[in-house]
C-alpha cells in the first residue's frame, strides 16, 4: 500500500434553507469554501487542487458548472476536476480529493459540493424532463415496504426517526429544517406521499453547500499542534452496482455490504457496533436508518429498527446516527453527501458544537445514490489509530 | 432502418443573483450599465471575485459606456434559435467606455463589412426591460444608445432574479433490440431476451445483460406470459411541475410474470384505483392500439402499446417473500 | 507541490479499444460501451472480473438525460459490485482518477471510459448551458463564436493564419486542398467548414495496470510519465485568447520538458487550436501530431480527450518512446490536461 495519511484540517457549510434567493451560485459555494478555510486557518492560496461535485446539471440548468465556477473557487491554475456519482456523489468528491493527497499528487485540497434546488424543480429533474416523475420517493417506497415486512419492524420506527432526526437539526444552526415542536403525532398526521412514506418522513429540497479541506500529514499535524484536531482519513471506498437484474435486492444492497467491508478492513474496525461512536449516514427517508444500520454492520439483520425504538441512536444512544440531523433535516442533494462525511468529520474533531457526541474518536460517514446502487462510505479517526 | 424519437427538455430556470449581479440586472432596467472596480481595472460584467484568485471584491461599481469600441467580432450568418437576433449580426467583445474589459454581445450591423475592429457601437436597449443581460437588445454602429419600442422604465423593485429558459430537443435512435420489443407489443406479445450465459431473462427492450456484459439479439428472444402478481407497488403523490402530466395520486406496480424470474419494475395500472394496490393481487396485460404514448396509445417508450395491468380477480398469491422481488 | 517522483507506484496504459467513430449510431451509450470495454480488454485476455476500479467518463447534457451514467453501470459488469466512480467530464479525467486510485496501491487494473453520442442535440443549443448563466447563457453564446474569437485572436498574434489553418485540415482529415477550402465562405469568420469539428457518435474504453502487472499483460505498456490538467477563468473575455497558461503549466506539472516527445495528440477540435497548442506546448517540426487525425477527423464528445491518449499510447506500444496526449474542456480551452507517456524497459 502507498496511501499516505490525510487529515480533515477545515470543514464548511452554509446555513442551509429552500431558497437561497440572496446569493448567486458563486456566491453559494463561496459561502461554504471561505468556512472551511477559515476553519483551517488557510486562504485560496493554500489550495492546490479543487474537486467538485454536484447531482444532475438538470436541477440548475448549468452545464458542468464547474466551468464556471473554475475562478469563484479559486481555482485559476490549479486542478478543477468534477465528478458525479449520484446521490453518492458528495461523498465521491471527499474521497477523490483525499486520494491526491494519498498518493503525494497534492498536498492540500479542496472538496466542494452543492446544490441550488431553488433555480428548477427536483422531481422535474429525476424525470428528465417527462411527466408522471417517480420523484426519489416513489422510487424508494417499494425497498421500504419491503424492509418493514421482511424485518416485521413496527410502523412508528420511521416516525421516530422523523422526530429524532429533526430534534438534532435543532442543535444545528446550519440545517434547513427547524421545526421546534416536532412530534410523533406531528408525524403521523403529516400527508402520506409515497405510502409508506409520510411528509414529514421524507428530507427538504435545499439550496446549500458544503466544503471540506483535506491536507497531508504534516499539515495534519501541524493544525493539531495548533490545538485545532484534524480528524484522519482512516479508510475510503466506493462501490457500484447495476441498476436492476432478476434477484437484485435493493434493501441489502451487496454494493453497501462490501463498501463498508472494505471501509473496516483499511480501519481495523473488527466490531463496527461497538467501535464506531457516530454515524452520519444518508437518511433522505426516515426507514433508511434502520436499512442502512443494517447494510452497513451496525446492526444484525433484522434488528436495525431495534437500535431505533431503544433509543441506540438517539443523540445521548451508544451509537448516535445523524447527530446533525442528516438529510432528513438538510438535502442539497449534490452536497449532502458531503456534509455527511464533513459532520462526521467533526465529530471526531470535537468541533461538531451543541450536536457533537461527547468523546467521539471514530465515525464514519456515509452516501448512497440512483436506486441503492451507488456507496461510498469513509471512516474518519481523532487518531491516525484511534482503536488503538 | 433506423427509428428515431424526439423528446425536448424544456425548464424556465429561476436565476437568484446575488448582490453584485443584482445591482448590475436592476441598473440595465434603468438603461445604465455597471463595472466593478478591482484595483485600477474596471471589470465588466462585474464579477464577485478576482477572476484570477477568487479574492473577494469590494463591490463598488461604477458606470460605464454605454458606448464601447469593437475589439473583436465575428459575424454570425445563420443565427440560433438562443441567439439575440433573428438575422444575421456579429458577436463581438465590445470594451464600454470606462472598462478595462471587453463585454460579449450582439452588434446589429447589417453586414460583415461594416463591422471592424475600432468600431464604436451603443446599445439597442429593450423597451420594456427586466433585469436580463437581453435587456440590451444588442448594440448597434455609433455612439448614440436606442431604444426599441415604447420606453416602460426601469423595474420598481431592485431585480434579484432571472428567468432562464432552458430547452433542447434531442433526436434519439431506438437501439434494435428497444425496436423489436416495441413492435411485438403492437402484436400484443411480450417478449424478452434471455442470457445465454446466466440464463437471466430481460423485459422492456433491453438489449443487453448486465451480469455478464454482453448484448443479447433477436437469437436470443423469448416469449413472455400476460399475467402475473403484483410484488411491491409505489402510489406516487404529484408534486407539479412544468411538463407534469399527473394531478392525482398514481400507482406504479411491480409484476413478476407467472412461471418466470422476470419482474417489471415500476408498471402502471389500468381500472386499479390507487388504494385498492396490493402485494399479492393478480393481474395482466392490458394493450393499447397505438405504441405511442398518450390518452389512447400505450405507455410508449420501450413498452410501445403495453397501456399497463389490470387486476384479474383471481384470489391474491399469498408469499412473504413475494415483497421482496422489486427487480 | 508533492514531488511526482515520489511516488512508488507506476501506472501504464496497457489497452484501449473505440467503436466505429459515426456520425449517427443506432445504438444506446451503453451498447456502445459495453463493445469498447470488450474490445480493450479480449486482447489482454482479461475479463470484466479482473477489473479492479472503473471510472466513466459522460455527460447528461449530451445524452438528454438526468443520471444518465447509471444505466452505463451495465456495461461494466458491476456485479460483484464493484469500485466505481464516474466524471461529467471527458474520459481523459476518467483516466486520471483512475492513474490516483491506482497509485494508492491496494489494487492493480483499472478500466477507464468517455462515451458520448453528440448527434442528438444541436451543439449550438446545447453548449451555451456551459457559459456564465448570468451574462453568457442567456446571449445563446455558442461554442462556434467562442472558437471564432480565439481564432481572430490566435490569427492576429502571428500563431496561425487562414491558410495554416487550413493545411492543418488537410493534414487531419488526409484529403482536400487548400486553396479550393480557402475559396469557401466562412461559417463563422475566420472559420470556415473545414476549421471545424465533425459531429461524432462514438465511445472508447482504455485499461491501465500498476507496473510488474502491466509489464506481465503487454510487451511494451505506455507508462505514464506524468499527468496533470490546470484551469482558467471561465469568462473567455478576461482572458489572453492567443495563449494557454493551463496547458503551460500542466505540461510542465506532467513533466513534459523532461524529454523530447516523438508524437503528439492534441485534442484540437478547431484548426487553429492545433496550432495555438503547438506553439503553447513548444512542439518543433520533429514532433508528429495528431497522427490519428485528431478531433478534425472525428469528434466524439466526451471521449474525445481519452482517445488522444489511446492514440499516444498506441505510439509507444508500437515501438515508440515517448508521446503526449492532450484533452481540454469549456469554451477557448479553458481547462487542459496534459499526458506524457513513455516506453519503460
Amino acid at each position: 500500500m502507498s496511501r499516505r495519511p490525510c487529515a480533515v484540517v477545515g470543514v464548511g457549510q452554509t446555513h442551509h434553507k429552500s431558497r437561497r434567493l440572496d446569493v448567486s451560485f458563486g456566491g453559494l459555494v463561496r459561502e461554504a469554501v471561505f468556512r472551511a478555510l477559515d476553519d483551517a486557518h488557510m486562504t485560496m492560496a493554500d489550495i492546490e487542487a479543487v474537486v467538485l461535485g454536484k447531482a444532475p446539471d438538470l436541477f440548475e440548468g448549468v452545464m458542468k458548472p464547474e466551468l464556471y465556477l473554475s475562478d469563484a473557487l479559486g481555482a485559476v491554475g490549479k486542478p478543477m476536476f468534477r465528478v458525479h456519482t449520484a446521490g453518492s456523489v458528495g461523498g465521491t468528491t471527499a474521497i477523490v480529493a483525499a486520494s491526491h493527497v494519498e498518493v503525494g499528487k497534492h498536498r492540500t485540497v479542496l472538496a466542494v459540493a452543492f446544490e441550488k434546488q431553488s433555480e428548477g424543480n427536483a422531481q422535474f429533474a429525476l424525470g428528465s424532463g417527462r411527466g408522471a416523475s417517480l420523484g426519489a420517493g416513489g422510487a424508494f417506497a417499494p425497498f421500504i415496504r419491503a424492509y418493514i415486512q421482511r424485518s416485521g419492524a413496527p410502523e412508528h420506527i420511521g416516525w421516530k426517526v422523523a422526530v429524532k432526526d429533526r430534534r438534532n437539526a435543532l442543535k444545528n444552526p446550519y440545517a434547513h429544517l427547524q421545526i421546534e415542536d416536532i412530534s410523533i403525532e406531528k408525524v403521523k398526521a403529516s400527508p402520506m406521499m409515497w405510502e409508506p412514506i409520510r411528509f414529514l418522513e421524507s428530507c427538504p429540497s435545499s439550496d446549500g453547500a458544503c466544503a471540506v479541506v483535506l491536507t497531508d500529514e504534516a499539515g495534519g499535524l501541524a493544525a493539531a499542534a495548533d490545538g485545532r484536531p484534524p480528524a484522519w482519513v482512516l479508510g475510503a471506498s466506493s462501490r457500484s452496482e447495476p441498476p436492476s437484474f432478476p434477484g437484485r435486492d435493493p434493501v441489502r444492497p451487496a454494493a453497501a455490504v462490501q463498501c463498508a467491508a472494505d471501509v473496516y478492513a483499511q480501519a481495523g474496525i473488527t466490531d463496527p457496533r461497538r467501535q464506531i461512536d457516530t454515524a452520519e449516514l444518508y437518511v433522505p427517508f426516515s426507514w433508511y436508518e434502520p436499512i442502512w444500520l443494517e447494510a452497513f454492520g451496525l446492526a444484525d439483520e433484522g434488528e436495525g429498527w431495534r437500535l431505533v425504538d431503544d433509543g441506540t441512536t438517539e443523540l445521548g444512544g451508544t451509537l448516535p446516527i445523524n447527530p446533525s440531523g442528516g438529510v432528513l433535516s438538510t438535502n442539497p442533494i449534490g452536497a449532502s453527501g458531503l456534509l455527511r462525511f464533513a459532520e462526521a468529520a467533526n465529530q471526531v474533531r470535537g468541533a461538531a458544537g451543541e450536536h457533537q457526541v461527547d468523546g467521539a474518536k471514530l465515525a464514519i460517514g456515509m452516501a448512497y445514490g440512483a436506486n441503492n446502487q451507488y456507496f461510498s462510505t469513509w471512516a474518519v479517526g481523532s487518531s491516525p489509530d484511534p482503536l488503538r | 432502418m433506423t427509428r428515431f424519437v424526439e423528446s425536448t427538455i424544456t425548464f424556465p430556470y429561476k436565476r437568484s443573483l446575488g448582490p453584485l449581479v443584482g445591482a448590475f440586472m436592476t441598473a440595465l432596467t434603468e438603461r445604465r450599465i455597471l463595472g466593478v472596480r478591482h484595483g485600477d481595472q474596471v471589470l465588466v460584467p462585474p464579477m464577485e471575485w478576482d477572476p484570477a484568485t477568487g479574492a473577494e471584491l469590494a463591490h463598488d461599481l461604477v458606470e460605464v459606456g454605454p458606448a464601447g469600441t469593437v475589439e473583436s467580432w465575428t459575424w454570425v450568418p445563420s443565427p440560433s434559435a438562443q441567439h439575440p437576433l433573428r438575422h444575421a449580426f456579429a458577436f463581438a467583445l465590445i470594451r464600454l467606455d470606462g472598462a478595462t474589459t471587453p463585454l460579449l454581445h450582439a452588434v446589429d450591423a447589417g453586414s460583415p463589412s461594416s463591422l471592424d475592429v475600432g468600431t464604436r457601437v451603443a446599445p439597442r436597449w429593450r423597451g420594456s426591460r427586466v433585469g436580463r443581460i437581453d435587456d440590451i437588445v444588442c448594440f448597434v454602429p455609433g455612439e448614440a444608445p436606442e431604444v426599441e419600442g415604447e420606453d416602460a422604465g426601469p423595474a420598481e423593485e431592485p431585480v434579484t432574479r432571472m428567468d432562464y429558459l432552458a430547452s433542447i430537443t434531442y433526436t434519439n435512435p431506438v437501439p434494435p433490440a428497444t425496436d423489436r420489443a416495441v413492435a411485438a407489443t403492437l402484436e400484443r406479445r411480450l417478449v424478452g431476451l434471455g442470457c445465454p450465459h446466466c440464463g437471466r431473462v430481460y423485459a422492456g427492450g433491453r438489449g443487453h445483460c448486465p451480469i455478464d456484459a454482453v448484448e443479447l439479439g433477436p437469437d436470443c428472444e423469448v416469449e413472455l406470459p400476460q399475467t402475473g402478481t403484483v410484488t411491491n407497488f409505489s402510489i406516487v403523490t404529484p408534486v407539479q411541475y412544468p411538463g407534469q402530466t399527473e394531478t392525482e395520486p398514481f400507482v406504479r406496480a411491480f409484476v413478476l410474470l407467472d412461471g418466470t424470474d422476470v419482474v417489471l419494475p415500476y408498471s402502471p395500472v389500468v381500472d386499479l384505483p390507487a388504494d385498492q394496490v396490493r402485494v399479492g393481487q393478480r393481474v395482466e396485460a392490458v394493450w393499447a392500439a397505438s405504441a405511442d404514448e398518450g390518452e389512447q396509445g400505450g405507455m410508449g417508450g420501450a413498452w410501445g402499446a403495453l397501456a399497463g395491468w389490470r387486476p384479474t380477480g383471481e384470489p391474491d398469491v399469498d408469499d412473504p417473500d413475494l415483497v421482496n422481488r422489486i427487480f | 507541490m508533492a514531488d511526482a517522483a515520489d511516488s512508488l507506484v507506476e501506472v501504464a496504459v496497457v489497452g484501449w479499444a473505440h467503436t466505429p467513430m459515426v456520425r449517427h449510431t443506432d445504438r444506446s451509450e451503453t451498447e456502445l460501451l459495453m463493445e469498447a470495454i470488450t474490445a480493450a480488454l479480449d486482447p489482454l485476455g482479461l475479463t470484466r472480473a479482473d477489473v479492479d476500479f472503473t471510472c466513466l467518463g459522460s455527460c447528461d447534457y449530451i445524452t438528454g438525460q438526468a443520471f444518465s451514467f447509471v444505466s452505463n453501470l451495465d456495461a461494466i459488469g458491476a456485479w460483484p459490485p464493484k469500485r466505481d466512480s464516474h466524471v461529467e467530464m471527458d474520459g481523459a479525467w476518467a483516466l486520471y482518477e483512475a492513474w490516483l486510485r491506482l497509485q494508492e496501491g491496494d489494487i492493480e487494473i483499472a478500466v477507464v471510459t468517455g462515451s458520448g453520442r453528440s448527434s442528438t442535440g444541436d451543439p449550438a443549443l446545447i453548449y451555451p448551458m456551459e457559459m456564465d448563466p448570468y451574462f453568457l447563457a442567456p446571449l445563446g453564446a455558442d461554442p462556434l463564436t467562442f472558437a471564432a474569437l480565439q481564432a481572430r485572436a490566435v490569427i492576429a498574434a502571428g500563431i496561425a493564419d487562414e491558410r495554416s489553418m487550413a493545411e492543418v485540415a488537410v493534414r487531419s482529415r488526409g484529403r482536400g486542398d487548400v486553396d479550393a477550402l480557402l475559396a469557401e465562405d466562412y461559417l463563422r469568420r475566420p472559420l470556415r467548414r473545414h476549421d471545424v469539428p465533425p459531429i461524432t457518435d462514438g465511445a472508447a474504453a482504455m485499461v491501465l495496470a500498476t507496473g510488474p502487472r502491466a509489464r506481465r499483460l503487454t510487451a511494451r505498456p505506455a507508462f505514464i510519465a506524468g499527468l496533470d490538467h490546470r484551469t482558467e477563468c471561465h469568462y473567455p473575455a478576461f482572458r489572453r485568447l492567443d495563449d494557454s497558461p493551463s496547458t503551460r503549466l500542466a505540461a510542465a506539472a506532467a513533466g513534459l520538458g523532461n524529454g523530447p516527445v516523438e508524437v503528439a495528440e492534441l485534442q484540437a477540435a478547431f484548426t487553429h487550436e492545433e496550432l495555438l497548442l503547438r506553439h503553447v506546448l513548444r512542439l518543433g517540426d520533429g514532433v508528429t501530431v495528431n497522427p490519428s487525425g485528431g478531433a478534425l477527423a472525428a469528434n466524439p464528445i466526451m471521449a474525445t480527450g481519452l482517445c488522444r491518449i489511446g492514440f499516444a499510447a498506441d505510439h509507444v506500444a508500437g515501438g515508440g518512446n515517448r508521446a503526449l496526449a492532450h484533452a481540454t474542456s469549456g469554451p477557448c480551452l479553458q481547462q487542459n490536461l496534459v499526458c506524457v507517456l513513455e516506453h519503460r524497459s
